[in-house]
């Protein structure tokens, strides 16, 4: 058969490009450096930051060289993105992983145990927050390093409370008042909102209930995590007050956007009283120019915990020589002298207390107004069970919540419905 | 061996097997492993983190017993129902309505291809604020027209039939471009005898136009049909499945299973058992055609 | 049938001109109640509704990001802003994540048009044993979820050493088995009259595909062609599980580092949106004319 060249010619090429393409990556850079592979999951600012951190350490350590990548952004992705890497046996170093998740990721084998690390002396565990801790130790094992840290607080409108004739929010204000002023603030004429939940099911949705109960004395699940505890008396008044907020005052706006940033720019524009959020909301609402202050969470009966969501850096076994040099770099990045820098370019909290000492720190709660209330309330913060059902719990309350914010059930009934697929969860399989 | 031996082994040309060879070997080689995978990975506990067990048809019999998956079956179908016999009905309007003599005709069809070409996350990022329930347009024009604000992605039962909406949106252009073209290769001469023999518009479109254009139909109803079988990066981007699982479709349920409960194992039963329906009634209806081939 | 749509070609509307009106054939003028053609009460609502989601897209993009990055967005930008393109441009790897798209779609393109074009010639014309056995098996996989099969697929990746490049968004979509359909269907269709008529005068199989029918699918090509160039370019499910360095992320996988967790560049979002679908959008409104006139020529028919 003749073969025309024309065909001939265009596969070659094709497969040539491939291969050629395939060409120039490898594992060890020359000159005998260790390589450590860095998904560090920031853009933007943090990751102009996170680049500068990487060039001096770079430069510090001569025998390593770490590689930055971005990864990928959003919590699904990035989850989905290591979830693949770890099953296909081709893994960065280090990743940023979210706290919700760290719990399954830490299932895979090839995650680090940090215990010993972080327990060696001078290394300085017990600075860091107590949530921090609490967050990245799975089963009584550090499973992972604090990356980033936040808690939920309330920022207001100055101004939509003026023209409400309503005084500002304090640290004494219950769920009531909090409820009561949402409704004042709320004029659908002008669209105006009192405040905002997101209403995607995902966990941005679902966590903001937990503190509520938590005020109350209830629990998300019992004490050797076997089974949910929330579908308690406790339980039912927090989502009863979800419920009649949004679905009986309609002071709530409810945010179906998966990314829950709509909120925010409503707030941004000068359209809700109240914003439940923590310090990442700060920046934009300072670049929007509205006249904000910024407050912890209501309480019930005086009690106003708050919620802290803390992901981590995890580190991945590719061999012990990059393993050393990988927590080698985690530890030089979590030091105070880096942590305060890190904390200036994502305008987030200090993940440690010693880095309240910093130089910078002053000028970072100047600049940021209001983030000095969230890093006041973090050594109250509670964090979440870092249990590997919790995704499948917090899936089960994301349903009773959205249908409890769109008014479409019962919050009794879905809370009931949401324990027992919390349970089932948690049974395994 | 003699000729006709030859022809009864191999067939009439064997040589077809040279043609066919490098796509069928990629096709079948980046497929059928992977399914085999998925396979064994639905035959076991497995959030693909840690070492897996063994769990047999345990899978599979939670999954009948599932009423979410059920719920996303339903939702696929009736996504797959709207989707794919609307997108080309009204295609086909369009594209008859172009086939008239009328100005500015390449500029109609070009607005209505160009949404065709922009991609799902581009789309979540539009619609999402089209269509939110306070401040969209979509209420604004309603609201002008004298028609109460609508809840769309935030009530159950609206999320659906918006998803269809932008879906449309996205996907008619298609239906018309590749409609267009077919009608205006329709044989002018078959319309014209026709319309010589006395029939009606109706009748013309019926018995000369149908027909000619038949095979593009064809290859409409299965890209719309995978397409709508296969939605997910639409749902992604806008409603995550919500509200309350409204919209939580096949696909989308894997996904979640597989990447956001750490449940693949499971994540794979629910996509074998929906790849084997399909292919099953795929393979039903070939066999009932001919049947009926050979019947008639 | 080719000359016969010649002939019909001075009639027939050649798209992507101002056509129409002029040369509408004499016998078919209404008497006029309008003084338009009433197509266009319908048409032109229509074409609204299509485009003007799209514009208020573009016009977005020429927003301050402090203005667009309030909700409820405005409809018009102040004054037109360049923040976003700024943005996205600043962004030294925007144009290699350009140019990775536009190698990784055209690389799909050109490989689904051989190897589809080849695969479906031998399904349509050729009896060989195995043949129906082998296009079931291919259908088949047209109802597998790419969901199912994306984590066994990178591990393959992986043993051809291939993740994290540019390779592995090319080689899993080399062909499709949709498009062995889409052609076969369409060689199907055509008269076998005059690839008989080759073969007689010595041509060659490949030959009679390469002369005598490809030239007449046109118009399948072009529809393969764009749809297989579309699923391409707008992909980020796979691309964002087997890419990692900035350096091989194309353009769809570069927007979405435009959006945090917390906070978006929503102005860059939007640009990046806009520089993201114009190339496409260029090329198809280049293209039509092509695209569907050679549709027009010889048409999907049976």
């Amino acid at each position: 058969m003749r073969r025309p060249k024309t065909l001939g010619l265009l596969v070659a090429v094709l497969l040539g490009a491939s291969v050629l393409a395939a060409c120039g990556s490898g594992d060890t850079v020359s000159g005998g450096k260790v390589k450590v592979v860095f998904w560090h999951g920031q853009n933007d600012a943090a990751k102009k930051t996170i680049d500068g951190l990487i060039a001096d350490f770079n430069r510090t350590h001569p025998n390593i060289e770490v590689d930055g990548n971005l990864g990928g952004v959003l919590a699904d992705q990035m989850t989905t993105k290591v979830t693949a890497a770890l099953a296909a046996g081709s893994y960065p170093d280090v990743a940023y992983i979210f706290g919700s998740d760290l719990a399954n990721i830490a299932r895979s084998p090839k995650v680090l145990d940090l215990t010993d690390t972080v327990h060696a002396n001078g290394f300085g565990w017990d600075d860091f927050w107590p949530a921090e801790q609490q967050a990245a130790s799975v089963d009584g094992r550090v499973r992972g390093m604090p990356a980033l840290v936040d808690d939920l607080g309330i920022v207001y409108n100055k101004k939509l409370f003026d023209a409400a004739g309503i005084g500002y929010p304090n640290d004494s204000w219950s769920w009531d008042d909090f409820r009561t002023a949402a409704r004042k603030l709320t004029d659908a004429g002008s669209g105006t909102f009192g405040t905002g939940w997101p209403g995607a099911g995902a966990e941005d949705t679902v966590w903001r209930l937990w503190p509520m109960l938590w005020q109350q004395g209830g629990d998300i699940l019992n004490p050797d995590h076997s089974a949910t505890a929330f579908d308690s008396p406790q339980g039912r008044t927090a989502l009863s007050l979800v419920h009649d907020m949004a679905a009986v005052d309609k002071s709530v706006f409810v945010d179906s956007d998966p990314s829950s940033q709509r909120m925010n720019q409503l707030f941004n524009d000068g359209k809700m009283g109240m914003l439940v959020a923590g310090p990442w909301a700060l920046p934009d609402i300072v670049d929007a120019k509205i006249d904000y202050g910024v407050t912890g969470l209501p309480g019930f009966g005086g009690n106003h915990t708050t919620i802290s969501g803390a992901d981590d850096w995890v580190l991945f076994d590719n061999g012990s020589a990059r393993s050393k040099a990988t927590i080698e770099f985690i530890t030089w990045l979590t030091d105070p002298a880096q942590d305060i820098r890190w904390t200036q370019g994502v305008d987030n909290l200090p993940i440690r207390r010693a880095s309240l000492k910093e130089p910078g720190y002053q000028d970072f709660v100047k600049r940021v107004a209001g983030i000095q209330v969230f890093v006041d309330n973090l050594p109250g913060a509670r964090a979440r069970p870092a249990v590997a059902a919790y995704p499948k719990v917090s899936a089960a309350v994301g349903q009773a919540l959205v249908g409890s914010l769109l008014g479409q059930t019962d919050p009794a009934t879905a809370l009931h419905k949401a324990a027992q697929d919390g349970d089932t969860a948690l049974k395994g399989p | 061996m003699s000729t006709s031996l030859r022809r009864r082994l191999l067939g009439e040309h064997p040589s077809g097997w040279g043609l066919v060879l490098p796509a069928s070997v990629l096709i079948l080689g980046l497929n059928i492993g992977p399914m085999v995978w998925a396979f064994l990975l639905s035959l076991r506990h497995d959030d693909l983190l840690a070492p897996s067990k063994w769990v047999g048809l345990a899978n599979y019999r939670r999954l009948a017993e599932d009423p979410v998956f059920r719920a996303a079956i339903g939702h696929t179908l009736n996504y797959t129902a709207l989707f794919v016999p609307l997108s080309i009905a009204i295609g086909l309007g369009i594209a008859m309505m172009l086939n008239q003599p009328v100005r500015f005709a390449g500029f109609y069809r070009t607005c209505v291809f160009v949404p065709f070409v922009v991609s799902a996350a581009a789309e979540g990022a539009l619609f999402s604020f089209v269509f939110d329930p306070h401040y969209g347009v979509a209420n604004a024009a309603l609201a002008r027209v004298g028609i109460g604000p609508q809840g769309f992605f935030q009530d159950p039962r609206q999320a659906m039939a918006t998803l269809v909406a932008i879906s449309l949106w996205g996907g008619i252009g298609l239906c018309v471009v590749v409609l267009l073209a077919a009608l205006q290769d329709v044989p002018t001469h078959l319309v014209e005898a026709a319309r010589l023999d006395g029939a009606g518009r109706r009748a013309v479109f019926r018995h000369v136009t149908l027909p000619a254009i038949t095979p593009v139909l064809v290859f409409l109803l299965v890209w719309q049909t995978l397409q709508a079988l296969q939605l997910f990066e639409l749902v992604y981007t806008t409603t995550n499945g919500g509200p309350l699982r409204a919209t939580t479709v096949v696909v989308f349920y894997v996904y979640q299973q597989a990447f956001q409960q750490f449940d693949a194992g499971y994540g794979a039963a629910v996509a074998y058992v929906v790849a084997v329906a399909v292919f099953g009634l795929a393979v039903a209806r070939l066999v009932l055609r001919r049947m009926r081939g050979r019947a008639g | 049938m080719t000359t016969m749509a010649r002939r019909r070609g001075g009639r027939v509307p050649t798209l992507g001109r101002g056509e129409g009106g002029d040369d509408r054939p004499k016998g078919r003028s209404r008497r006029r109640l309008l003084p338009f053609n009433p197509w266009h009460l319908a048409l032109a609502p229509m074409a609204v509704l299509f485009a003007l989601p799209l514009v208020w897209l573009g016009l977005s993009s020429f927003m301050s990001n402090a203005e667009i990055n309030r909700f409820p967005p405005a409809l018009f930008p102040s004054s037109p802003h360049l923040d976003g393109y700024t943005y996205v441009l600043r962004n030294a790897e925007f144009p290699v994540w350009f140019g990775n798209s536009c190698l990784v779609a055209g690389a799909t393109v050109l490989s689904n048009l051989v190897l589809c074009s080849l695969a479906a010639y031998g399904f349509a014309r050729m009896r060989f044993r195995g043949a129906g056995v082998v296009f079931g098996l291919l259908m088949a996989t047209l109802v597998v979820p790419f969901q199912l099969t994306m984590i066994p697929t990178f591990l393959l990746m992986r043993q051809l050493g291939l993740t994290d490049s540019l390779p592995a968004l090319i080689v899993p979509n080399l062909v499709s088995a949709f498009g062995v359909f889409l052609l076969r269907q369409f060689f199907l269709a055509l008269p076998p009259e005059f690839e008989d008529a080759a073969r007689i005068d010595g041509c060659t199989r490949l030959g009679v595909l390469i002369r005598i029918v490809l030239p007449l699918a046109r118009p399948a090509l072009a529809t393969l062609a764009v749809l297989t160039f579309l699923t391409t370019w707008n992909d980020l499910t796979w691309p964002l599980i087997v890419i990692s360095t900035e350096h091989n992320y194309t353009l769809q996988l570069g927007l979405t580092t435009f959006t945090g967790q917390h906070r978006s560049q929503w102005s860059a979002v939007m640009a990046g949106n806009v520089l993201t679908t114009l190339p496409v959008l260029v090329a198809f409104l280049v293209g039509q004319r092509n695209f569907v006139a050679s549709l027009t020529s010889s048409g999907l028919k049976g």
